[in-house]
């Protein structure tokens, strides 16, 4: 079960709002890339897992990247708060405020609402964590790209928090999969699945 | 930033820091450097979330309930945004 703490992973300030950040932010909120999707991925793809390491490491990054989803929510929050409508207007985020006003929803920079097929759960260990190794590089990308459209260092400073959590969040996966590889036997040099086909403790 | 959010932040830097340790523990279970680091760090992230519950509020939804849990600032206000301020 899942206990709440009133509290943000890493701390969220911003003075200044800006609309057209916000637009473009929120793509990590419910985007094909976003901590959302990242969260569903790891909590569900959990289950099937063969080994104590993975259940673990599943676990932690899945709760912390919900920890990241709200993060993603008072920053879209804080950049959308006191925003006139000729500013609204002028930042083209005129397309999401006349379905949302200012309330938080899940969808993509481009306004497709979120969908769980942006995720996989295939039940074998090794295609979930290649999954997860590129879902991490993919949401560093995405990350990368908002730095290039962003100034302001009060949404810069969480932003680089979070693309600094997918690449260490990528190595620990990396660690996960090398895990499992490790127990497959000599005849599995194809990686076929462990946790389906008798896993190896 | 008012002492609230100086100390929020020591708190949350310190959460952080076990948290972090946790996940690199996942993968490196038998690493007893780390594992007394993560000792470490958990007397420390205690100490100062009791001193910040005891001052500012509860953060632990286990530690209290009705107004004192309710009141504001909730984690995505920021100071002065909010009404009891």
């Amino acid at each position: 079960m899942f206990s709440y703490e009133k509290k943000l992973q890493y701390p969220v300030n911003i003075k200044n709002p800006d609309a057209k950040a916000a637009q473009v932010i929120i793509t990590q909120y419910g985007g094909p890339d976003g901590e959302l999707a990242a969260s569903l991925r790891y909590l569900s793809q959990r289950y099937s897992m063969p080994y104590e390491e993975l259940k673990g490491l599943l676990t932690d990054i899945g709760v912390e990247e919900l920890g990241h989803f709200e993060m993603i929510g008072a920053i879209v929050y804080q950049l959308t708060r006191n925003l006139s409508i000729d500013e609204i207007k002028k930042s083209g985020f005129d397309t999401y405020f006349v379905d949302h006003t200012t309330g938080i929803y899940p969808v993509s920079a481009s306004g497709a609402p979120f969908t769980a097929a942006y995720i996989q759960s295939k039940g074998d260990v090794i295609t979930d964590m290649t999954e997860n190794l590129a879902a991490e590089q993919k949401a560093r990308t995405v990350y990368d790209n908002i730095l290039r459209l962003v100034d302001d260092p009060d949404v810069r400073d969480p932003i680089k928090f979070l693309r600094e959590r997918e690449v260490v969040h990528f190595q620990r996966f990396g660690e996960g999969l090398r895990l499992a590889t490790d127990r497959l036997d000599s005849n599995n040099y194809y990686m076929y699945n462990p946790s389906f086909d008798k896993p190896k403790r | 930033m008012t002492p609230r959010e100086v100390l929020m932040r020591k708190v949350a830097a310190a959460d952080f820091a076990l948290f972090d340790l946790h996940l690199y523990l996942d993968t490196h279970a038998f690493d007893r450097q780390a594992m007394e680091i993560f000792e470490r760090y958990r007397t420390k992230a205690e100490m100062l979330r009791r001193e910040y519950e005891e001052s500012y509020g509860p953060i632990s939804l286990g530690t209290a309930a009705g107004a004192e849990w309710l009141k504001d600032p909730w984690p995505w206000d920021t100071e002065g945004s909010y009404r009891n301020v």
